[in-house]
């Protein structure tokens, strides 16, 4: 198991096995202008597992990672992450999830420092002036910590944006295409991240194309497909076909 | 009571974040200010020469370009948020939705505070005003008109900052909302000025009071629903 | 069926109403013929205000329960809405032309209230057509449709303070037909143009409500057999356990 000295904080999680599964999802769709995203996805991924998720453009992996993440509603079906329904305990929710998308959602006139400080602020940090301090070197940017976010290249930013959710003390990372953009050095810090997450015992579920890199790292892979499941393989993840009228589904099965 | 803390934390973390955005090359309260000056200005060109005429008037002049130079404010705080995505990630924290709305609205009262009371001392300059005998009433007026236009400011710059079409949204979605304070505003510096004659100040104040309350509950309610997608 | 009975009953009430209006009641002591407009301008106004209160509510009903059918009411209450307000400011300029000679008096602040209220209806109606998804739409429309509420009675209120603060004691207020001290024959007059005008106001509602949902339905339908269609299609690669 390759070495880490990232600090993720700390949320007392407990024994993977006595904790409700990460994400558990039950016919789960999402339409945008009458046309279906996400058509009805019902997966299972248990505690502190690290998934990847993947499939073609345009298969549903960003919309489902935006709903999970709470950035928007579902239209139909339902969800429930770490035990919480997605709807009804939407702030509890947020409390334990941890999000990057494509927008890193910085702000280009504040340094790479007031970022983080604010990011901090909002999460309730403790100790939060070293803990961005040790967030930036974390992330290689501790040079540049000055510097204001609109001189980033696209590479920084992302890693500024990572840099921010360790901030957090997230039970649930996911992320959305986070090699993308990224030198060398900066995937050297994102597969890092993933060892730390699976240290604290987080769950990471991530959309990506680098499946080679990826692989001695992931617990198990998803594979969508036209806003369906087209497969799932690997351990502490599961699915079921979506349900169809007269056709109830059945719940996902987990293959342990 | 610790939730309340928290709650206020996070909103001055969002003012100190917009006040540390806006001193840093947006600029955007001195173009605020220029733009005060010039309506003003032309305020005296569409009305004047007569100094009389303009001296009865100023009492609705300092408030029409205040609530105008304060359009384009509040629009400007929440121009902020659409640095990639940034407005998205805010609605990610797990932080109150009105501590959001208290955030902004807390720095768009610095904002229309200054201005008001730029424009205050401008339009005594300008319209030969005594504003200096009536100085106290004229701040407190000052400080909740700045107050309710910050309120009600915020909660449509919200509403409009993700649609197209939002040059024109937030005026004619504010403006309306805004007569009561404009009327109450204005009859309150009008009754200030002249030395309150009728005491008809304390009832205009309290209606103003009463809107800046109202309005911030309104908008406290309501903010968190424009940040779901 | 029952709407149809309830617009027939509402075209008879409105046009005896009207009748009653017309030629039954004595015209004004001081303003004459011109004072009979006053029946439905003051009935079109309590109906805005109506109005604007159903959309408010409906809008809550929505954000409350999700449900799109809150979102047709409230939508409805908007579209009547303007329909009322216009009238009543149409009637007021009408009372005016002959009392004041002039169409717009400025120290007739219900004029402007009523003025307000138009900008605050037709800027939600123009809001809610800058977004196209039905659920985001109803949403947004419902914040702004309840803050613009909250901002009516203030706005009532404070230009009934205006206008109490420059009484000038007139023959010529159109609040004449309120005063309690009036006949009750006005008064009567009154009270029948307002219930006559509240079930043409119930039968209009009903009716655009009607419409607004089937538009929902149909559009919910289609989303369902999307939806539907996609599962039934499947991902294109076989789906392995």
């Amino acid at each position: 198991m390759p070495q880490t000295t990232i600090y993720v904080s700390p949320r007392s999680l407990g024994a993977p096995d006595r904790r409700p599964p990460s994400v558990r999802t039950t016919d789960l769709a999402r339409l945008f202008a009458g046309s279906p995203a996400l058509a009805g996805v019902s997966i299972q991924v248990e505690a502190a597992r690290t998934i990847a998720l993947l499939g073609p453009n345009g298969a549903g992996k960003t919309t489902l990672l935006r709903l999970l993440s709470t950035v928007i509603r579902p239209s139909y079906g339902s969800a429930v992450v770490d035990g919480l329904d997605l709807t009804r305990n939407t702030d509890l929710v947020r409390e334990r999830v941890a999000y990057l998308s494509h927008d890193t959602g910085l702000y280009d006139d504040l340094t790479a420092r007031e970022n983080l400080a604010f990011a901090a602020a909002m999460y309730g940090t403790p100790d939060g002036t070293a803990r961005v301090d040790r967030a930036l070197r974390d992330v290689g940017l501790d040079d540049r910590a000055a510097d204001r976010v609109r001189d980033f290249s696209a590479g920084m930013r992302k890693r500024l944006a990572l840099g921010r959710i360790l901030l957090g003390s997230p039970s649930l990372v996911l992320l959305d295409e986070p090699y993308a953009a990224l030198d060398t050095e900066g995937m050297a810090i994102v597969d890092e991240l993933l060892v730390a997450w699976r240290e604290a015992g987080v769950s990471v579920l991530l959309a990506s194309h680098a499946t080679d890199r990826l692989a001695p790292l992931l617990d198990g892979r998803i594979v969508l497909e036209r806003g369906l499941v087209a497969a799932v393989s690997g351990e502490g993840v599961g699915s079921a076909p979506p349900s169809l009228p007269g056709v109830p589904a059945p719940a996902a099965e987990v293959a342990r | 009571m610790s939730a309340v803390r928290a709650e206020a934390r996070t909103a001055l973390a969002i003012a100190r974040k917009d006040a540390l955005a806006e001193l840093r090359g947006r600029h955007a309260a001195v173009t605020t200010l220029f733009f005060s000056a010039v309506v003003l200005l032309l305020f005296g060109f569409a009305l004047g020469p007569d100094s009389a005429r303009l001296a009865a008037a100023a009492p609705g002049l300092l408030w029409l370009a205040v609530v105008f130079s304060g359009i384009l404010a509040v629009n400007r705080l929440h121009l902020l948020e659409t640095d990639d995505g940034a407005l998205e990630q805010l609605a990610l924290y797990p932080v109150a939705r009105r501590a959001i709305y208290a955030g902004k609205a807390l720095g768009g009262f610095a904002v229309m505070l200054v201005l008001g009371l730029v424009v205050l001392g401008a339009v005594g300059v300008l319209f030969a005003v005594d504003i200096a005998s009536a100085w106290l009433p004229l701040l407190i007026t000052v400080v909740l008109g700045a107050a309710g236009i910050a309120a009600v400011g915020t909660f449509y710059a919200g509403v409009t900052v993700r649609l197209r079409a939002r040059e024109v949204m937030l005026p004619l979605l504010m403006l309306p909302v805004l007569a009561p304070l404009l009327l109450a505003a204005v009859k309150a510096t009008a009754a200030a000025l002249a030395g309150d004659p009728f005491g008809e100040l304390g009832a205009w104040l309290q209606l103003l009071a009463a809107f800046d309350v109202i309005m911030l509950v309104a908008g406290a309610a309501t903010y968190g629903y424009l940040l779901e997608d | 069926m029952k709407t149809r009975i309830l617009g027939f009953v509402a075209l008879g009430t409105v046009v005896a109403a009207t009748a009653v209006a017309l030629f039954v009641v004595a015209p004004d002591l001081n303003q004459g013929d011109a004072q009979r407009i006053m029946y439905p301008h003051v009935a079109s106004a309590w109906l805005a205000y109506l109005s604007f209160g159903v959309t408010a509510i409906s809008g809550i009903g929505w954000l409350w329960k999700r449900d799109l059918r809150f979102d047709a009411v409230a939508v409805a209450g908007a579209e009547i809405g303007v329909m009322f307000t216009a009238f009543a400011i149409w009637g007021g300029m009408m009372w005016g032309r002959p009392i004041w000679g002039v169409y717009w008096q400025w120290e007739d602040p219900r004029l402007t209230t009523t003025a307000l209220l138009l900008a605050l209806y037709v800027g939600y109606l123009l809001f809610r057509r800058l977004t196209d998804d039905p659920e985001r739409r109803a949403t947004r429309a419902a914040i702004v449709g309840i803050v613009a509420a909250v901002d009516i009675p203030i706005v009532h209120f404070s230009v009934e303070w205006w206008r109490g603060l420059h009484q000038t004691a007139t023959i010529a207020s159109p609040d004449r037909v309120l005063d309690p001290a009036a006949p009750p024959v006005f008064v009567g007059t009154l009270l029948g143009m307002l219930g006559a005008f509240t079930i043409a106001w119930l039968y209009l509602m009903i009716r655009r409500y009607q419409l607004a949902r089937a538009e929902v339905a149909r559009e919910e339908a289609v989303r369902i057999e999307r939806l539907m269609a996609a599962r039934a299609a499947g991902p294109s690669a076989e789906v392995a356990r």
